[in-house]
Protein backbone atom coordinates (compact mmCIF):
# COMPACT_ATOMS: atom_id res chain seq x y z
CA UNK A 1 0.00 0.00 0.00
CA UNK A 2 2.75 2.20 1.22
CA UNK A 3 4.52 1.62 -2.30
CA UNK A 4 1.44 1.97 -4.10
CA UNK A 5 0.99 5.61 -2.62
CA UNK A 6 4.89 6.43 -3.43
CA UNK A 7 4.26 5.30 -7.04
CA UNK A 8 1.05 7.50 -7.56
CA UNK A 9 3.07 10.14 -5.53
CA UNK A 10 5.99 9.40 -8.02
CA UNK A 11 3.72 9.33 -11.50
CA UNK A 12 1.67 12.84 -10.44
CA UNK A 13 4.91 14.24 -9.56
CA UNK A 14 6.43 13.23 -12.92
CA UNK A 15 3.16 14.02 -14.85
CA UNK A 16 2.63 17.40 -12.96
CA UNK A 17 6.24 18.43 -13.37
CA UNK A 18 6.47 17.48 -16.61
CA UNK A 19 3.42 19.32 -17.68
CA UNK A 20 4.28 22.25 -15.81
CA UNK A 21 7.79 22.24 -17.37
CA UNK A 22 6.22 22.41 -20.77
CA UNK A 23 8.03 26.02 -21.25
CA UNK A 24 11.80 24.12 -21.01
CA UNK A 25 9.96 21.59 -23.75
CA UNK A 26 9.87 23.89 -26.40
CA UNK A 27 12.35 26.61 -28.11
CA UNK A 28 12.15 29.98 -27.87
CA UNK A 29 10.54 32.08 -30.53
CA UNK A 30 11.08 35.67 -31.02
CA UNK A 31 11.60 38.30 -33.38
CA UNK A 32 14.79 39.92 -34.69
CA UNK A 33 16.51 43.00 -37.00
CA UNK A 34 16.91 42.25 -40.76
CA UNK A 35 20.01 43.57 -41.99
CA UNK A 36 17.78 45.69 -44.20
CA UNK A 37 15.38 46.85 -41.52
CA UNK A 38 19.00 48.08 -39.57
CA UNK A 39 19.92 49.50 -42.36
CA UNK A 40 17.03 51.81 -43.21
CA UNK A 41 17.28 52.44 -39.42
CA UNK A 42 20.40 54.00 -39.53
CA UNK A 43 20.38 55.43 -42.68
CA UNK A 44 17.41 57.64 -41.82
CA UNK A 45 19.10 58.52 -38.59
CA UNK A 46 22.16 59.45 -40.52
CA UNK A 47 19.99 61.76 -43.08
CA UNK A 48 17.90 63.45 -40.25
CA UNK A 49 20.89 64.55 -38.48
CA UNK A 50 22.46 65.61 -41.63
CA UNK A 51 19.81 67.79 -42.50
CA UNK A 52 19.57 69.28 -39.03
CA UNK A 53 23.12 70.30 -40.17
CA UNK A 54 24.81 68.01 -37.46
CA UNK A 55 27.64 64.84 -38.22
CA UNK A 56 26.58 61.97 -36.89
CA UNK A 57 27.80 58.12 -36.76
CA UNK A 58 24.98 55.62 -35.93
CA UNK A 59 25.47 52.15 -34.76
CA UNK A 60 22.33 49.64 -34.85
CA UNK A 61 22.90 46.35 -32.80
CA UNK A 62 20.67 43.15 -31.97
CA UNK A 63 18.88 41.50 -29.56
CA UNK A 64 22.29 40.19 -27.96
CA UNK A 65 24.21 43.85 -28.16
CA UNK A 66 25.82 42.26 -31.68
CA UNK A 67 26.51 45.38 -34.30
CA UNK A 68 24.73 44.81 -37.81
CA UNK A 69 25.17 48.44 -38.87
CA UNK A 70 27.97 50.91 -38.03
CA UNK A 71 27.84 53.76 -39.92
CA UNK A 72 30.56 56.30 -39.81
CA UNK A 73 29.25 59.66 -41.03
CA UNK A 74 31.41 62.29 -43.29
CA UNK A 75 33.64 64.67 -41.37
CA UNK A 76 32.25 62.73 -37.86
CA UNK A 77 34.68 63.06 -35.13
CA UNK A 78 36.57 60.04 -34.66
CA UNK A 79 35.21 59.05 -31.20
CA UNK A 80 31.62 59.19 -32.46
CA UNK A 81 32.18 55.61 -33.82
CA UNK A 82 32.70 54.26 -30.40
CA UNK A 83 30.29 56.59 -28.80
CA UNK A 84 27.51 55.60 -30.95
CA UNK A 85 28.49 51.96 -30.79
CA UNK A 86 28.47 52.19 -26.63
CA UNK A 87 24.91 54.29 -26.35
CA UNK A 88 23.44 51.67 -28.53
CA UNK A 89 25.06 48.62 -26.33
CA UNK A 90 23.73 50.88 -22.66
CA UNK A 91 19.73 50.80 -24.10
CA UNK A 92 19.69 47.28 -25.60
CA UNK A 93 21.53 46.35 -21.93
CA UNK A 94 19.04 48.57 -20.02
CA UNK A 95 15.83 47.91 -22.16
CA UNK A 96 15.29 51.79 -21.92
CA UNK A 97 16.90 54.91 -23.64
CA UNK A 98 20.67 55.56 -22.52
CA UNK A 99 19.71 59.00 -21.54
CA UNK A 100 17.36 57.40 -18.66
CA UNK A 101 20.70 55.40 -17.51
CA UNK A 102 22.79 58.47 -17.96
CA UNK A 103 20.30 60.71 -15.23
CA UNK A 104 20.08 57.28 -13.07
CA UNK A 105 23.87 57.28 -13.47
CA UNK A 106 24.50 61.59 -11.96
CA UNK A 107 21.99 60.31 -9.08
CA UNK A 108 23.82 57.46 -8.29
CA UNK A 109 27.11 57.61 -9.79
CA UNK A 110 28.36 54.23 -8.17
CA UNK A 111 26.04 52.02 -9.75
CA UNK A 112 27.44 49.21 -10.56
CA UNK A 113 26.47 48.71 -14.63
CA UNK A 114 28.92 52.04 -15.26
CA UNK A 115 31.75 49.49 -14.47
CA UNK A 116 30.60 46.60 -17.14
CA UNK A 117 31.75 46.72 -20.62
CA UNK A 118 30.60 48.99 -23.46
CA UNK A 119 28.26 50.80 -20.63
CA UNK A 120 28.12 54.60 -21.33
CA UNK A 121 25.54 57.21 -19.37
CA UNK A 122 25.24 59.64 -21.99
CA UNK A 123 21.66 60.17 -24.22
CA UNK A 124 21.46 59.48 -28.25
CA UNK A 125 20.29 55.99 -27.77
CA UNK A 126 17.01 54.22 -28.12
CA UNK A 127 16.04 50.60 -27.86
CA UNK A 128 14.49 49.03 -30.84
CA UNK A 129 10.72 47.27 -29.44
CA UNK A 130 8.55 44.16 -31.11
CA UNK A 131 5.51 45.01 -28.23
CA UNK A 132 7.12 44.83 -25.22
CA UNK A 133 10.58 42.59 -26.54
CA UNK A 134 13.69 45.12 -26.78
CA UNK A 135 15.33 43.51 -30.09
CA UNK A 136 18.29 45.66 -30.67
CA UNK A 137 18.58 49.64 -30.01
CA UNK A 138 19.98 52.28 -31.87
CA UNK A 139 22.94 54.51 -30.85
CA UNK A 140 23.60 58.49 -32.42
CA UNK A 141 27.09 60.27 -31.80
CA UNK A 142 27.92 63.60 -33.25
CA UNK A 143 25.36 66.09 -32.51
CA UNK A 144 26.05 69.02 -30.16
CA UNK A 145 23.81 67.42 -27.07
CA UNK A 146 22.46 64.11 -26.99
CA UNK A 147 19.11 65.14 -27.07
CA UNK A 148 19.53 66.03 -30.61
CA UNK A 149 20.95 62.57 -31.37
CA UNK A 150 18.11 60.98 -30.04
CA UNK A 151 15.84 62.47 -32.00
CA UNK A 152 17.94 61.36 -34.96
CA UNK A 153 17.57 57.72 -33.50
CA UNK A 154 13.99 58.28 -33.05
CA UNK A 155 13.34 59.17 -36.58
CA UNK A 156 15.78 55.80 -37.48
CA UNK A 157 13.11 53.73 -35.65
CA UNK A 158 9.63 55.81 -37.07
CA UNK A 159 10.34 55.00 -40.27
CA UNK A 160 10.09 51.02 -40.18
CA UNK A 161 7.69 51.23 -37.23
CA UNK A 162 5.39 49.51 -39.85
CA UNK A 163 7.93 46.60 -39.65
CA UNK A 164 8.44 45.84 -35.77
CA UNK A 165 5.51 43.80 -35.11
CA UNK B 1 83.76 90.27 -48.08
CA UNK B 2 83.25 87.56 -46.00
CA UNK B 3 80.29 89.15 -44.22
CA UNK B 4 79.01 89.10 -47.83
CA UNK B 5 79.74 85.10 -48.53
CA UNK B 6 77.55 84.69 -45.29
CA UNK B 7 74.77 86.36 -46.29
CA UNK B 8 74.74 84.65 -50.05
CA UNK B 9 75.12 81.57 -48.02
CA UNK B 10 72.00 82.56 -46.15
CA UNK B 11 69.80 83.01 -49.46
CA UNK B 12 70.76 79.99 -50.49
CA UNK B 13 69.50 78.54 -47.90
CA UNK B 14 66.42 80.64 -48.17
CA UNK B 15 65.83 79.56 -51.38
CA UNK B 16 66.38 76.01 -50.46
CA UNK B 17 63.59 76.01 -47.87
CA UNK B 18 61.29 77.51 -50.65
CA UNK B 19 62.14 74.43 -52.83
CA UNK B 20 60.55 72.34 -50.22
CA UNK B 21 57.08 73.12 -50.96
CA UNK B 22 56.03 69.36 -49.73
CA UNK B 23 56.68 70.34 -46.30
CA UNK B 24 55.20 73.70 -46.82
CA UNK B 25 51.20 72.89 -48.20
CA UNK B 26 48.71 70.47 -46.26
CA UNK B 27 48.24 67.38 -48.06
CA UNK B 28 45.31 67.49 -50.39
CA UNK B 29 43.25 63.70 -50.72
CA UNK B 30 40.15 61.91 -52.09
CA UNK B 31 38.39 60.16 -49.30
CA UNK B 32 35.07 57.42 -49.60
CA UNK B 33 31.86 58.98 -48.61
CA UNK B 34 29.86 57.41 -46.55
CA UNK B 35 27.22 57.75 -49.68
CA UNK B 36 29.26 55.77 -51.40
CA UNK B 37 30.69 53.38 -49.19
CA UNK B 38 26.85 52.31 -48.78
CA UNK B 39 26.29 51.52 -52.32
CA UNK B 40 29.86 49.46 -52.31
CA UNK B 41 27.99 47.23 -49.68
CA UNK B 42 24.28 47.21 -50.90
CA UNK B 43 26.11 46.07 -53.90
CA UNK B 44 28.14 43.59 -52.70
CA UNK B 45 25.55 41.78 -50.77
CA UNK B 46 23.11 41.97 -53.46
CA UNK B 47 25.59 40.47 -55.76
CA UNK B 48 26.61 37.52 -53.57
CA UNK B 49 22.60 37.06 -52.76
CA UNK B 50 22.24 36.96 -56.30
CA UNK B 51 24.02 34.24 -56.81
CA UNK B 52 22.90 32.21 -53.46
CA UNK B 53 25.65 33.52 -50.79
CA UNK B 54 24.39 35.55 -47.30
CA UNK B 55 27.54 37.60 -46.81
CA UNK B 56 28.54 40.47 -44.45
CA UNK B 57 30.14 43.72 -45.75
CA UNK B 58 33.01 46.21 -44.37
CA UNK B 59 34.17 49.13 -45.96
CA UNK B 60 37.42 50.64 -44.66
CA UNK B 61 38.79 54.14 -45.15
CA UNK B 62 42.11 55.41 -45.88
CA UNK B 63 43.41 54.74 -42.61
CA UNK B 64 41.74 51.72 -42.06
CA UNK B 65 38.76 52.63 -40.58
CA UNK B 66 35.72 51.16 -40.37
CA UNK B 67 33.07 53.73 -42.54
CA UNK B 68 30.66 50.97 -42.96
CA UNK B 69 30.06 47.70 -41.30
CA UNK B 70 27.09 45.37 -41.75
CA UNK B 71 26.30 42.19 -40.46
CA UNK B 72 24.13 39.92 -42.43
CA UNK B 73 21.80 37.77 -39.66
CA UNK B 74 21.50 35.21 -42.25
CA UNK B 75 25.69 34.78 -42.45
CA UNK B 76 28.05 33.14 -39.89
CA UNK B 77 28.72 35.39 -37.18
CA UNK B 78 32.22 34.86 -38.12
CA UNK B 79 31.71 36.59 -41.41
CA UNK B 80 31.01 40.06 -39.54
CA UNK B 81 34.98 40.12 -38.21
CA UNK B 82 36.02 38.67 -41.21
CA UNK B 83 35.37 40.81 -43.68
CA UNK B 84 36.73 43.54 -41.63
CA UNK B 85 39.74 42.01 -41.39
CA UNK B 86 40.15 41.14 -45.07
CA UNK B 87 39.45 44.46 -45.82
CA UNK B 88 41.83 45.69 -43.72
CA UNK B 89 44.26 43.49 -44.35
CA UNK B 90 43.46 44.77 -48.46
CA UNK B 91 43.84 48.57 -47.27
CA UNK B 92 47.29 47.71 -45.24
CA UNK B 93 48.81 46.02 -48.12
CA UNK B 94 47.12 47.83 -51.10
CA UNK B 95 46.36 44.94 -52.50
CA UNK B 96 43.87 42.10 -52.82
CA UNK B 97 43.95 40.32 -49.62
CA UNK B 98 43.85 36.85 -51.48
CA UNK B 99 47.45 38.00 -53.06
CA UNK B 100 48.65 38.71 -49.84
CA UNK B 101 47.05 34.92 -49.08
CA UNK B 102 49.12 33.72 -51.70
CA UNK B 103 52.21 35.80 -50.57
CA UNK B 104 52.18 34.07 -47.30
CA UNK B 105 51.73 30.51 -48.20
CA UNK B 106 55.35 30.04 -48.74
CA UNK B 107 56.08 31.97 -45.23
CA UNK B 108 54.01 30.66 -42.90
CA UNK B 109 55.79 32.78 -40.10
CA UNK B 110 55.88 36.21 -42.04
CA UNK B 111 55.89 38.92 -39.78
CA UNK B 112 52.47 40.52 -41.12
CA UNK B 113 50.62 37.38 -39.97
CA UNK B 114 51.29 38.82 -36.25
CA UNK B 115 49.99 41.84 -37.08
CA UNK B 116 46.49 42.96 -35.71
CA UNK B 117 43.29 42.50 -38.18
CA UNK B 118 45.82 41.00 -40.39
CA UNK B 119 43.73 37.69 -42.38
CA UNK B 120 45.38 35.78 -45.17
CA UNK B 121 42.13 35.20 -47.13
CA UNK B 122 40.92 35.82 -50.28
CA UNK B 123 37.63 38.26 -50.69
CA UNK B 124 38.97 42.01 -50.57
CA UNK B 125 40.12 44.53 -52.61
CA UNK B 126 41.42 48.37 -52.34
CA UNK B 127 39.27 50.84 -53.56
CA UNK B 128 42.23 52.84 -55.80
CA UNK B 129 41.90 56.28 -57.35
CA UNK B 130 44.71 57.44 -59.51
CA UNK B 131 47.26 55.06 -57.37
CA UNK B 132 46.43 55.77 -54.69
CA UNK B 133 44.47 53.39 -52.01
CA UNK B 134 41.40 55.33 -49.98
CA UNK B 135 39.96 52.22 -48.61
CA UNK B 136 39.13 48.56 -49.28
CA UNK B 137 36.20 46.20 -48.99
CA UNK B 138 35.96 42.87 -47.74
CA UNK B 139 33.34 40.32 -47.74
CA UNK B 140 33.01 37.40 -45.87
CA UNK B 141 30.31 34.64 -45.95
CA UNK B 142 30.20 32.65 -49.81
CA UNK B 143 31.94 29.00 -50.16
CA UNK B 144 35.35 30.60 -51.30
CA UNK B 145 37.05 33.64 -51.36
CA UNK B 146 36.76 34.31 -54.91
CA UNK B 147 33.59 34.06 -54.68
CA UNK B 148 33.61 36.98 -51.70
CA UNK B 149 36.47 39.00 -54.07
CA UNK B 150 33.34 38.98 -57.22
CA UNK B 151 30.93 40.33 -54.72
CA UNK B 152 33.45 43.36 -53.32
CA UNK B 153 34.56 43.85 -57.11
CA UNK B 154 30.94 44.28 -57.93
CA UNK B 155 30.47 46.80 -55.25
CA UNK B 156 33.18 49.05 -56.49
CA UNK B 157 32.77 48.75 -60.05
CA UNK B 158 29.12 50.26 -59.20
CA UNK B 159 30.71 53.44 -58.13
CA UNK B 160 33.58 53.36 -60.54
CA UNK B 161 32.29 56.23 -62.27
CA UNK B 162 32.90 58.08 -59.10
CA UNK B 163 36.37 57.33 -58.39
CA UNK B 164 38.32 59.87 -59.60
Amino acid sequence: MLRTAHLATGLALALTCGAATSANAQLATHKDLTLPIALTIAETAVQTCTAQGNKVSVHVVGRDGEVLVAMRGDGTGPHTMENSMRKAYTSRFQRRPSGEFAKQAKDNPTVGALHLANMIPAQGALPIKVGDDVIGAIGVSGSPGGDKDEACAKAGIDKVADQLK
Amino acid sequence: MLKIAYGAAGLAALAALTAGPANAQLLTHKDISLAMAVTMARTAIETCKGQGYNVSVNVLGRNGEVILGLRNELAGPATFENSMKKAYTARTFRQPSGRFAENVKGNPTAGALFLANIVPAQGALPIVVDGDTIGSIGVSGAPGGDKDEACAKAGIDKVAAELK
